[in-house]
């Protein structure tokens, strides 16, 4: 009987079908091998954040034994905590600058790697290093780098005559903060090159030909036709650096700890400290809502271009 | 492709991409260059570009001195165990998304891909207890399964993209053949998507492989310790910084995701854009 309804099924003209087959026992198959996964993500994922989103509303610290129900108390004091402020606008100046300046680094990246020059191909994969390299690996890169004493950027400063004695990069506030921006900036070129290219690669060719035959120059190529085409890809690899950006806690911790003092101190850090240092949850959750609602509308305005194509 | 006509146009490329190449690729370079410098040459207030007598004494004490090589063994198991449990994971709920149709199905994609939405170090607030409670805290095992958060929402999103591609009258045709669908699955539709299936299991492998937070706090044994924490214990010293140990043993840690990358990168980068861009 099964078979014979497929058989039917299967030879009434297949193009019209829907995909899939709505038959009882393939439904059963379906959440079968479905279920493996959305039981570990259930478990793993959507109900630590429902709870980690609950105990924002309890005191629970180390000396509590168990969760102590405070209602709004802790978003009372994180909201007019100086401290959890000036770490949501440290956030927002790491996520801004990073975003920026690796999609600019990005795209410029991709348009000469667009060109055909010989060693192209070598000067491509390469370009995946910084990229693949293990957090910890690239934050001591990057501190060796700047080293206030021995770093070879104070040497090359000083050297063409740009700063007289070497810069402390690490323990002044401003020098941290363009040492974390600077660090994850090069890690994320590769990946958002990677973007860009596939965006390039997908280009009319014919077009670019008729505009030159126009005589348009090389800017004006990219300005009227390069830079429309790629508008989508500019949207999603914006939405897709923030959200990666807010997410960020490795580099920060392994070169400035959030430091010095709090001048490089993310919400991630915050958080972190608050739940795994102070062992205070609760006021840790509450930090982790405000960066949840600060994630969110970009979360969903990505979502929303992934899914309007579908 | 732009074609450069003028000297003008050859000279600003030349020289643009030599200044984000220096960016890219100096650090690289530096790094590696001084893991192999003596201590007497590392610390010149005019270094030299390449070492002068290449100095191995930084990467023997690094493998010989302190717990590096466990360390790497502990990475290597828990990395290649996340990867695996999410690479099947992800290939399994792909497939599912991807072929069949039940009424609960758009939502739960929405619910996996949402996931963007949580922070880690969120979850991790709530990961911390829940392995606590169930003795799962400080064991390998326990790391292993709390990596699923990082990789398996987009792992399954790319396993999705991939298995949408595999065109239906593959199936049918089996299906009319009589084939069950956990036959047409392991015979016909994972041959034909183990590359996917690698993509993903590299993606996943690379977070666990370079994770620190997670390894961070939930590892408090020395012996348990994974390469991120460990490097980071090890050489962050403020008064007695050993630099060329530190470059040295960042090498030794990053040459293993380098080697399998060298290998795949082709295909992985293709499989991390179309389930990102498509």
């Amino acid at each position: 009987m099964d078979m014979a309804t497929t058989h039917q099924l299967g030879t009434k003209n297949p193009a019209r079908r829907k995909p899939g087959y709505l038959k009882r026992s393939d439904r059963r198959f379906a959440y079968l091998i479905l279920a493996p996964a959305m039981i570990a993500f259930l478990v793993m994922v959507a109900w630590p954040f429902v709870d980690a989103m609950s105990m924002a509303f309890y005191q629970y610290t180390i000396y509590d034994t168990e969760p102590i129900f405070i209602g709004f108390e802790n978003f009372e004091t994180i909201l007019t905590d100086p401290y959890v402020l000036g770490s949501w606008v440290t956030t927002a100046i790491f996520v801004a600058g990073t975003t920026l300046l690796t999609m600019f680094l990005g795209l410029s990246w991709a348009l000469l790697m667009y060109q055909d020059f010989r060693g192209r191909a070598v000067f491509r994969t390469m370009t995946l290093l910084p990229w693949i390299l293990p957090s910890t690996v690239s934050a001591f890169i990057w501190a060796w780098m700047l080293n206030g004493r021995y770093g070879i950027v104070n040497v090359l400063l000083m050297d063409v005559g740009a700063v007289n004695s070497p810069v402390q990069f690490l323990s002044n506030d401003v020098g941290a903060m363009m040492a974390v921006i600077l660090t994850r900036t090069w890690i994320s070129i590769p990946l958002f090159m990677s973007f860009f290219l596939a965006g390039l690669q997908s280009m009319e060719f014919q077009q670019i030909e008729a505009a030159r035959i126009d005589g348009a120059g090389n800017l004006k190529i990219v300005r009227r036709l390069i830079l429309p085409h790629l508008k989508p890809v500019f949207l999603v690899t914006g939405a897709l650096g923030m959200i990666g950006n807010l997410q960020q806690f490795d580099i920060i911790f392994a070169l400035t700890g959030g430091g010095p003092v709090r001048a490089t101190s993310v919400l991630s850090i915050e958080v972190y400290k608050q739940a795994f240092q102070n062992w205070n949850l609760g006021m840790a959750s509450a930090i982790g809502v405000l960066w949840v609602f600060t994630l969110m509308p970009i979360v969903i305005f990505y979502l929303r271009s992934l899914f309007r194509e579908d | 492709m732009l074609e450069l006509r003028t000297w003008r146009e050859k000279t600003g490329f030349i020289v643009i991409l030599a200044v984000i190449a220096f960016f890219l690729f100096f650090p690289v370079y530096w790094a590696l260059s001084s893991a192999f410098k003596a201590n007497a040459e590392l610390y010149l207030s005019d270094p030299t570009f390449v070492p002068h007598r290449p100095y191995l004494g930084h990467f023997i004490n690094a493998v010989t001195q302190g717990p590096l090589v466990l360390q790497l063994g502990n990475s290597l198991v828990t990395s290649t165990a996340s990867a695996l449990l999410n690479a099947v994971l992800a290939a399994l709920a792909g497939y599912s998304f991807a072929k069949f149709d039940y009424p609960v199905k758009r939502p739960l994609m929405l619910l996996i891909l949402s996931a963007q939405m949580f922070p880690f170090g969120v979850l991790l607030i709530s990961i911390y207890p829940m392995l606590q409670s169930v003795g799962l805290l400080d064991t390998r095992i326990g790391l292993t399964i709390s990596y699923i958060v990082f990789a398996l929402p987009v792992s399954t999103y790319m396993m999705y993209s991939y298995f949408k591609q595999v065109p239906n009258e593959l199936i049918e045709a089996a299906k009319v053949d009589g084939a069950s669908n956990m036959r047409i699955f392991r015979r016909i539709v994972m041959p034909i998507s183990l590359p996917a299936f690698i993509t993903v299991a590299l993606y996943a492998f690379m977070w666990s492989w370079n994770d620190l937070l997670y390894s961070m706090t939930l590892i408090t044994s020395d012996d348990k310790r994974t390469v991120g924490p460990g490097l980071l214990l090890r050489y962050i010293n403020e008064n007695n910084a050993d630099w060329g140990g530190a470059m040295a043993a960042s090498f030794i840690v990053a040459a293993p995701i380098i080697l399998v990358f060298s290998v795949l990168q082709k295909q992985f980068i293709g499989g991390v854009t179309s389930g990102a861009v498509k």
